[in-house]
């Protein structure tokens, strides 16, 4: 079971213009891989992993995201967590790296609408327009004072990860602000 | 808010993505030089900084971001970056600064 039913959310976050979602069923891995190493064991799990901060690779299975210099999140389905879980556990033992599963650690929301980039901004001080921040970059940032990463999907969608028990926070907020401004 | 450089995303970003993290360039004494270090040696090392006023070289950590340290030439009277550089990289002369201050000065001057 994941956490994810942590946070319920209730009727609110859908307007015209915004709307805030679960994203349920997710595996989560956090990879941190050596430099050397990482063509290898790109070969050994068969992952896209991307090369340069900020960027990623994005599918509806398996979605890598480069954070950090070293530093890789992979979200995957949760269909997919057995068969990671093994290929994983292979390249723990090939390779000097650190892998942990964090599934049940992050709750993730999809922010979608013509809103969605303002709604971030509230809390947010990420420049999020196209131009510096198109389709596919993701970073770990600030919202207010609970750290989360962010990751556009569409020019009108974000995935907004953060920890659990900073969920209740954000949820909160987003629907503070959807109920007093939008 | 003002914005940092960091030099491993290699972009501009919010001042609140940051921690503070010291001065720079504080070498431990390795392992042969620690059995005969004097209670002294190590006070100076462990607690002793120059706490310079003006341009200082120092840690910082971008925590919400890509978590990495990096060090910085920041003015402790303005408040002011000079440069920002990746961790392990030598001490940036006073040369090296200067050059800096006039790309940051020419650049603003620029928009």
């Amino acid at each position: 079971m994941l956490f994810d039913q942590a946070v319920d959310i209730p009727e609110i976050f859908k307007s015209e213009r915004v709307s805030v979602t679960l994203i349920e069923g997710k595996a989560r891995y956090n990879l941190r891989v050596k430099a050397a190493d990482v063509t290898a064991f790109k070969k050994s799990t068969g992952l896209k992993l991307p090369s340069k901060i900020g960027s990623s690779s994005l599918s509806k299975v398996v979605s890598c995201l480069k954070l950090g210099p070293d530093e890789w999140l992979v979200i995957a389905n949760s269909t997919q967590q057995k068969k990671l879980d093994k290929v994983f556990e292979k390249a723990s033992k090939d390779f000097i790296c650190s892998i942990t599963d964090i599934s049940h650690r992050n709750i993730g929301f999809e922010v979608s609408g013509e809103l969605a980039a303002k709604l971030i901004n509230v809390g947010c001080p990420l420049d999020l327009s196209l131009t510096a921040f198109p389709v596919g970059k993701v970073t770990r940032t600030i919202f207010e004072s609970a750290q989360i990463m962010l990751l556009r999907t569409g020019e009108d969608s974000f995935h907004v990860e953060c920890w659990r028990s900073f969920a209740p926070y954000l949820r909160d907020y987003f629907k503070r602000v959807m109920t007093t401004r939008y | 808010m003002f914005e940092i450089h960091c030099p491993y995303c290699n972009e501009k970003r919010a001042e609140i993505e940051f921690s503070y993290a010291g001065e720079a360039h504080i070498v431990r004494p390795n392992a042969k030089q620690q059995p005969v270090m004097s209670d002294e040696d190590w006070s100076r090392y462990m607690f002793i900084r120059d706490n310079i006023r003006g341009e200082h070289a120092e840690r910082w950590w971008h925590n919400a971001g890509c978590n990495m340290f990096f060090n910085a030439i920041r003015n402790t009277v303005t408040d002011k970056f000079v440069m920002t550089y990746k961790m392990g990289s030598p001490r940036r002369t006073a040369k090296q600064i200067d050059v800096a201050r006039e790309t940051n000065t020419a650049d603003k001057a620029k928009t």
